[in-house]
Formats: structure tokens, C-alpha cells, sequence
């Protein structure tokens, strides 16, 4: 392989015996490996995903099976029908708030080098460009995916369990559906995050990334599915949340929603789309 | 070496730089000198592949930067020097860019050693004082040990101790036979360093020429003479190749004629004289009248008000 091959290109003189090496792909992951993991941010920013997926999800499962409850107005007295009613959606309720800090981490790794003008010095050194988006989304999965998968599986068998012991009603990993959706959900938070690097890059601001990942591909959907007709259920199916929410899901509700398969195809379009954009709009425009 | 043919960048209606052609040499110092505006950066940025040029093409070691198989070991810039994460520090901010073609902690170390940032290398970089920062982007410059260094105004907030190792920098790595390609927008800064000077104005290449050559072309002397006979010197004088203008003070300003034919042409005809001085034009001035039509941001005070004869 190249990957041994060195360049003497300086000629002789300030450097002991320093030789470069081809830039690869694995290089330029390295590169980016390193960036995530010295800022500070990244650090505190995993530590909040995980207390969320499983700080919540804990205290959703005791407020549901009433060893604790909520002393706030509205929320006060006995558990409510609906969290009886669904055991994995009170289990998983932190991770649905995990869902918007990890769309807001994926905005800010993908816009934070041209806010700060890095990225002159990253194509500079990466002058191809594409190997630099491609490190940050392989970074950013390698590093959210297993996180976000361990912490939500640990908070369903965390959940379930103290459900199980208050006598609530539970459903178990080898129940139909489950761990298709909890494993989906893991993954429909990470694909949500990378949505929001590639805007991010595409952007090159983190507001105005956050605020689209944030309005336009979370809320702005369910919001369209309460306020508009009927007849255009057909097409929001298709919106990201709304096919995302047909994987994540255990129960289906009729035909108000994909089939998983479908659900999850659509979703990784939407994925595909996004970085595609990135990618077209990284390699065209000046930096 | 670095070899820019025809090229042609638009920024919509305005031509930040509009077909130049030029070629940096290894082994002296080129000077990149423009007023404000001029398109230096915008130059550099194309160089680097940062900027996609409207037309025409720029090659550094005889193909385009993007070709290169490991970029940062064959040119190293410094474009900005606070185009750092301000939450990362010193040291890694190397290591991170570094690692694209292989360099590790101890060539990390050796550079920030060189530039004088070892104290300070575990400190985040947002804290840097612009002389700081200016050092960091000359670390980053000459991390992968190129053959070609360019920076852009690598003075700018450096103090006068700054100002000189920065010099003496540039010459070493140009001795070493390095291509070293440096920007600025004052004769000053490069007048003492460059070995060769490329002057841009408005976008356009006013002067590509040996210092040396640059220097002789400016030197026109000119003579200042004061004389409480003045008309009648200025009548003396006058010839084809004479120029002669009137000072605020009242003292002639000849072109064309020395000091000594000036004194003997006074003695002949028994005019007194109060002066007479050899004025050697500054290298600064000469740049200004070469640049002077060329100049993007005139001052809001006209600069010609205050030397008006
Ligand atoms: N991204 C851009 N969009 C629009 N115009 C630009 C852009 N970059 C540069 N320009 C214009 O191009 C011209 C050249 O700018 P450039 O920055 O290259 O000059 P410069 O010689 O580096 O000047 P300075 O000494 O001030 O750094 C200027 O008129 C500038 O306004
Ligand atoms: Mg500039």
C-alpha cells in the first residue's frame, strides 16, 4: 500500500529526520478523530446525551409506575392512562429528547470550521475536500451510534425493569416490534445528526443549521401533519420525522404510516439527500 | 515553485484579480506587495485551491495543489493566523492538521519550538494575543516541511522582535532553497527581506523584477536647491531633460540634473544658494507611485491636499 510511502519533499534542513506521508482517506480520518475529541464540548456534550437518554427515561418509568410522582401543576397526581398505556414510550422518553442534542451536535461539528475560518486551513491541507466530509460523518457515527445504541438499550432493560417491579405494564425486547424500534430509535437520533452535519457544512453556520435541522426537519412535520388535511397525509408520510416515526415505533397505528422497511428506506434518503448536498456544495463553493 | 498562468478571478461585478501571470522561483524570497485590496489574498486563496479561479491556473510544483499526494508537506501557508478553533489548543490544533499526512507529536513539538509557542502550547489558542496566533499560523506553514512556504502579511502584529526573527526565517528557509512567497502591503516589510518583487495593483501585475532592479529603476535622483534667486536658477536649468517644480518652502525641485551640475551651474552665473541636497526617492514612495492609479480605498481626506505644491 501507498500508506508507507514517504515524501522527502523539504529540502534538508530545520527537521530531524521528519517524512511525510501520503494523505489517505484514513489520514484525513485521523485528522478529524483528533478534532472531535480535543474540544472540550464534545466531551460535555456526550455526557448530557447519555444522562438525557437514561436520566429521563429512569424518571419517566417511576413517575409511570407512581414510586415517584411529579409535583409540578399540570403534571401532578397518578400516572396518566397514556404512560400506562405505552410502556417503551415512557422508557424512551429521554432518548426523544436526545433526538434535538444530538441534531444541534451534528449542526455545530459540520458549520464550527467555517465559523472560525479552520476550514482554510483544513483544505489547505485537504485541498480535495471530500475526504473531509466524509472523515467528520464517519467520526460522528463511529463515535454517536454505539453510544446512543448502548445508553438506550440500557435505559429500555432499566425501564422495563422498574416498571416490571412497581407491577406496570411492560413489554419485553423479543415482544413484536421492540427491538426493531428501540434499536431504530438509536439509529433515527444518530441519522438526525448527521442530517444536521451535512446543513451545517452546507450552511456554514451553526444557528441557521440548528434552526433548520431543528424547525424544519423535526417540528415543522408534525406540525404540518396536525394542521393539514387529511388528503395530505399521503405525503407528509414521506417527511423525515413522520418516516422515521414508522421505524421507531412499535405499534402500528393502521395506515397513518409507513411500513417500517419502507419507513426506514425513506429515512435514509433523506440521510443521502442531505449529504449529497454537502458534498455537491463543499466541493463548488470558495472557502 | 509556483507557477500562476492567465489567471482571472470575478467576485460578481468586481475583478479581484485579472489576468496575472507570474512564477515564484525556489531559493530566494519572493515579495507579493499590493495596496489594500489589490488581490494578494484572493491570489493566494486560488493558489491554495481555496478559491476556484474564474479562468486561467495556478500550479504549485508543476500541477495543481489539489493533485498533491501529501498537500501539507508540499505547501505550507498561513492565510489568517486566527483560522484556529478557539477551543483547542495549540498543540493539537497541529496534531490535528498534522495527522493528514503523518506527522506526530514530536515534529508537533519541534515546530512549536521553532516559532517560540512551547510555553503556551497547552493553552486553547482563542486566548493568543495576535502576535500568538500570528507564530500558530507559521507553525502550521512549516509543519509538513515544505519545499514551498507561502504566507499572507506574516507581520501583521508582530513586534519589532517578531518583525526580525520573522526575517531572518524567510531568508533561512529561502537559503535552504525553499520557494518562499511572501505578501505585503508595505515596502517596508519586504524591502530588507525580498529577493524578488511581484507588484499587484487592482488586480493586475504592475512590476515582476529583481529587487535589485527595482531598486535602480526608483532611485531617479533628484536634486532640492534652495535659492533666494530661485526664478532665475529655474530659468538656468531648464532643458529637455529637466524637471523642475517649486516646493511648499519655496525650494526648487530639479529632476534630470545632479547636485554637482546644479552648484556649478549656480557658481557660473553667481547665483547664491541656501541648500542643495541629494534627495534619494524611498523604495516606499517609488511602490506608492507605481500603485497610485491602482489604489482600491482612497482615504476620505485627500492624501494630495497636504504635499500640494
Ligand atoms: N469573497 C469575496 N467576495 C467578494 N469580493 C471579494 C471577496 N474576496 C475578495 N474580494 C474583493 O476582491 C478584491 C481583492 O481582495 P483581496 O483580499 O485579494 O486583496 P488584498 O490584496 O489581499 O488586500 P489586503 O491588503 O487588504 O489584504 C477586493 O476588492 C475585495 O473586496
Ligand atoms: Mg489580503
Amino acid at each position: 500500500m501507498s500508506e508507507q510511502q514517504a515524501f522527502a519533499q523539504g529540502p534538508e534542513g530545520l527537521t530531524d529526520g521528519f517524512t511525510a506521508r501520503r494523505t489517505s482517506q484514513w489520514r484525513v480520518l485521523r485528522s478529524e478523530w483528533i478534532k472531535l475529541l480535543t474540544l472540550r464540548s464534545t466531551w460535555i456534550t456526550l455526557i448530557a446525551i447519555v444522562a438525557v437518554i437514561i436520566g429521563f427515561g429512569v424518571l419517566s418509568a417511576l413517575v409511570a409506575s407512581g414510586s415517584v410522582t411529579p409535583s409540578s401543576s399540570n403534571g401532578g397526581g397518578p400516572p396518566t392512562e397514556a404512560m400506562r398505556r405505552n410502556p417503551l414510550n415512557t422508557v424512551m422518553s429521554g432518548a426523544n429528547l436526545a433526538v434535538l442534542i444530538v441534531a444541534v451536535l451534528g449542526s455545530i461539528i459540520g458549520a464550527r470550521e467555517f465559523a472560525s475560518g479552520l476550514i482554510r486551513t483544513t483544505f489547505s491541507a485537504v485541498p480535495r475536500r471530500l475526504p473531509v466530509l466524509w472523515a467528520k460523518l464517519m467520526v460522528f457515527v463511529g463515535v454517536l451510534l454505539p453510544i446512543v445504541l448502548v445508553a438506550i438499550v440500557a435505559v429500555f432493560f432499566l425501564g422495563m425493569s422498574l416498571l416490571a417491579s412497581a407491577d406496570a405494564q411492560t413489554v419485553a425486547w423479543s415482544d413484536d416490534g421492540v427491538a426493531r424500534s428501540v434499536i431504530g430509535l438509536g439509529c433515527y437520533i444518530v441519522g438526525l445528526g448527521v442530517i444536521g452535519l451535512a446543513l451545517g457544512t452546507l450552511l456554514r453556520g451553526t444557528a441557521a443549521s440548528i434552526g433548520v435541522v431543528i424547525g424544519a426537519v423535526i417540528f415543522v412535520p408534525a406540525l404540518a401533519t396536525a394542521l393539514l388535511p387529511e388528503s395530505w397525509d399521503e405525503v407528509l408520510k414521506y417527511l423525515p420525522s413522520n418516516a422515521g416515526a414508522a421505524f421507531t415505533t412499535a405499534s402500528q397505528s393502521g395506515g397513518a404510516m409507513l411500513d417500517p422497511g419502507v419507513g426506514a428506506a425513506v429515512f435514509v434518503g433523506w440521510i443521502v439527500l442531505a449529504v449529497a448536498c454537502a458534498a455537491w456544495v463543499i466541493k463548488r463553493r470558495d472557502a | 515553485m509556483i507557477e500562476v498562468s492567465e489567471l482571472t478571478k470575478r467576485f460578481g461585478a468586481v475583478t479581484a484579480v485579472d489576468g496575472i501571470t507570474f512564477t515564484v522561483r525556489p531559493g530566494i524570497v519572493t515579495g507579493f506587495l499590493g495596496p489594500n485590496g489589490a488581490g494578494k489574498s484572493t491570489t493566494m486563496r486560488m493558489i491554495l485551491g481555496l478559491d476556484r479561479p474564474t479562468s486561467g491556473t495556478a500550479h504549485v510544483n508543476g500541477r495543481p495543489f489539489r493533485q498533491a499526494p501529501a498537500p501539507l508537506a508540499e505547501l505550507g501557508a498561513m492565510l489568517e493566523a486566527k483560522a484556529v478553533d478557539k477551543g483547542r489548543s495549540a498543540r493539537n490544533h497541529l496534531r490535528a492538521v498534522g495527522a493528514t499526512i503523518g506527522v506526530g507529536r514530536s515534529r508537533v513539538d519541534e515546530v512549536l519550538a521553532m516559532v517560540g509557542l512551547t510555553d503556551v502550547a497547552g493553552k486553547h489558542a482563542g486566548g493568543f494575543s495576535l502576535g500568538m496566533g500570528q507564530r500558530l499560523g507559521i507553525a502550521m506553514a512549516l509543519l509538513g516541511d515544505p519545499p514551498v512556504v507561502m504566507l499572507d502579511e506574516p507581520v501583521n502584529g508582530l513586534d519589532p522582535d517578531g518583525i526580525l526573527w520573522i526575517r531572518g526565517l524567510l531568508k533561512s528557509l529561502a537559503a535552504e532553497g525553499r520557494t518562499v512567497f511572501v505578501s505585503s502591503h508595505l515596502m517596508s516589510e519586504v524591502e530588507q527581506t525580498a529577493d524578488h518583487l511581484i507588484v499587484i495593483g487592482r488586480g493586475r501585475i504592475l512590476a515582476d523584477m529583481p529587487m535589485g532592479d527595482f531598486i535602480r529603476q526608483s532611485s531617479q535622483h533628484r536634486v532640492s536647491v534652495m535659492s533666494p534667486d530661485a526664478t532665475r536658477l529655474a530659468e538656468l536649468m531648464a532643458g529637455p531633460e529637466v524637471v523642475v517644480a517649486t516646493a511648499d518652502d519655496g525650494s526648487l525641485v530639479v529632476e534630470g540634473l545632479g547636485a554637482r551640475e546644479v552648484g556649478e551651474l549656480a557658481a557660473a552665473n553667481g547665483i547664491v544658494l541656501h541648500q542643495l541636497v541629494d534627495v534619494a526617492p524611498s523604495l516606499e514612495a517609488a511602490f506608492m507611485e507605481l500603485t497610485a492609479e491602482s489604489v482600491v480605498f482612497h482615504g476620505s481626506v485627500d492624501q494630495q491636499a497636504g504635499s500640494a505644491a
